[in-house]
């Protein structure tokens, strides 16, 4: 009983503080609704000229997905226990562990400062954004690889070199493209609330809309960007879904 | 030629995993070593390619133009050169499985060649030839082209001997190489393994002394860390039994055909119900 008591009050108390009420729920909800009414229809007029900033968005995200896997694995093989010398690897484990404390926004936003408004931006902060999530998943399937099939390229000569990229790499490969393709999904979501924040793209037309409350025209931009998530995501289930076949087979 | 000499190997706790092995091998020889798990058989073997590092003791091996190196205490680069003439078979194959068989094959000579070629252009049409001939000895040049990870054990295991067979080494190594077959493809990998041998001093961990007593020209026995046996493949029953233990004798007559099967008996005290404890009492 008492948990339910405590955890009443704490409700009740935590609506107090943020001022929320059951008739603001019910007002604002009814706004909600007429608002979704102003949208529709959309304005379709606008859609050949949203397909540009629809393009932008696509391209910071796999621009920012590929400079980004390639960076994050850098990071994942200095952070393999197997790999890396162990100061070597507590210092990107911890370079790794800072970044993914970081959300990319205020990554965009130190950017903004230095490079100005525009894509770049949006590319280099998905980039460094990446290796946060990436730079560990990776560390981390290259720690599980069997040591003796790295044993077994070291056997016959080979230098450190050809050890990483017959014995570390190829491995992990299946591993390296299926997570990649999840963090793109991850991305273009993302480049499009970084679009909003600068980086230009969908999420600049969206904001743009609402903001000059043209709701009709982001009616539109809205459903290209459910459109964009939409089909990234099947599209990437279905590539991951071909590279777990082959990873079966290992 | 590969010269063993009292190599010993103790854990932190003092226990002998090696205690003073010693042995040489020839070319032409096709050695078999045996002997119960944990007797230090792998570790050997381990020892001769320098994938580990006795306390004491020297592997002299002959490298080019008749230079002859203790694998134990030469240096890193020094190491990675002989290396490269050191072919190794090992147990649970561990080849690149996403990449084809020939391609494995060709990795046999990664030491051989420099890092940046071998990542930027690769192995040259003459090495591919050569590739390919190896894996016509293995007899699976149709899988050439073939990606190992959908290859059946034995078809991976003739994929190593043909990597082993480019590398062009000059002593084979072999970790149990039959460990993960059955028998008949067993038998098909025992008869590539001992050609080989007339061009290479060839070493081989095995569990089966029928296999060697067939194929081997010398089985080296290993009990807790020394050298126990050294001499004609063709082992007796007393002395199998010496080397796997009393246990052997309890085993189906028909496994080991020339060890006599002992039927077992059960002891007379079965334990009785009211030995086992008594769980309402709890």
């Amino acid at each position: 009983m008492l948990p339910v008591i405590a955890l009443a009050i704490a409700v009740e108390g935590a609506a107090l503080v943020c001022g929320a009420n059951i008739r603001g729920l019910n007002s604002g909800l009814i706004r909600g609704f007429v608002f979704l009414g102003q949208m529709f229809p959309p304005d379709w007029s606008a859609f050949p000229e949203l397909l540009g900033p629809a393009f932008d968005t696509i391209i910071i995200a796999i621009l920012g997905t590929f400079f980004g896997t390639i960076i994050s694995l850098g990071f994942g093989l200095a952070a393999a226990s197997n790999v890396a010398p162990r100061w070597l690897r507590r210092l990107t484990r911890g370079m790794i562990r800072i970044e993914r404390a970081i959300p990319e926004i205020v990554i965009l936003l130190f950017l903004v400062a230095a490079f100005g408004l525009g894509p770049f931006g949006g590319v280099i902060s998905l980039t460094i954004g990446c290796i946060g999530m990436l730079g560990k998943l990776f560390a981390d399937a290259i720690e599980e690889i069997d040591p003796v099939s790295i044993e077994a390229i070291e056997a016959l000569g080979a230098s450190k070199f050809q050890v990483i990229y017959y014995g570390v790499l190829q491995p992990v490969i299946p591993a390296i493209i299926s997570f990649a393709l999840f963090r793109f999904e991850l991305n273009i979501r993302l480049s499009v609330i970084l679009g909003a924040v600068g980086a230009g793209g969908i999420g600049l037309e969206l904001y743009r809309a609402f903001s000059l409350l043209d709701y009709n025209r982001g009616c539109s931009a809205l459903i290209i960007t459910l459109a964009l998530v939409f089909i990234t995501e099947r599209l990437s289930e279905y590539l991951r879904s071909k590279v777990r076949l082959e990873g079966a087979l290992r | 030629m590969i010269e063993v000499k009292n190599l010993t190997k103790s854990l932190p706790n003092g226990r002998k995993l090696l205690d003073g092995i010693s042995f040489t091998v020839n070319k032409g020889e096709f050695v078999g070593i045996l002997g119960a798990s944990g007797a230090g058989k792998t570790l050997t073997i381990r020892c001769l390619n320098g994938l580990l590092k006795p306390d004491s003791g020297e592997v002299i091996v002959e490298h080019d133009q008749g230079v002859r190196r203790d694998i134990c205490s030469i240096s890193k680069r020094q190491l990675k050169k002989v290396r490269e003439k050191i072919g190794v078979i090992f147990q649970g194959f561990h080849l690149v499985k996403r990449l084809t068989a020939l391609e494995n094959v060709m990795i046999g000579r990664l030491g051989q060649i420099n890092s940046v070629r071998s990542l930027v252009y690769g192995f040259t049409d003459k090495e591919a030839e050569e590739g390919l001939a190896a894996l016509e000895k293995v007899k699976i040049q149709h899988l050439a082209e073939a990606r190992v990870a959908s290859m059946s054990g034995g078809e991976m295991q003739r994929v190593a001997i043909a990597r082993a067979i480019f590398q062009n080494p000059n002593l084979l190594l072999a970790d149990e190489p039959l460990s993960n077959l059955d028998p008949s493809n067993a038998k098909n990998i025992m008869k590539l393994i001992q050609p080989l041998s007339r061009d290479m001093p060839v070493i081989g961990v095995f569990h089966q002394p029928e296999m060697t007593a067939k194929y081997c020209t010398r089985v080296i026995a290993i009990k807790n860390g020394r050298v126990f046996y050294d001499g004609d493949p063709k082992l007796s029953d007393e002395l199998l039994i010496e080397i796997y233990g009393e246990e052997l004798r309890h085993l189906e007559a028909n496994f080991f055909p020339e060890v006599q099967a002992v039927p077992i008996t059960f002891t007379k005290n079965k334990p009785e119900l009211h030995d086992r404890p008594n769980l309402s009492n709890l």
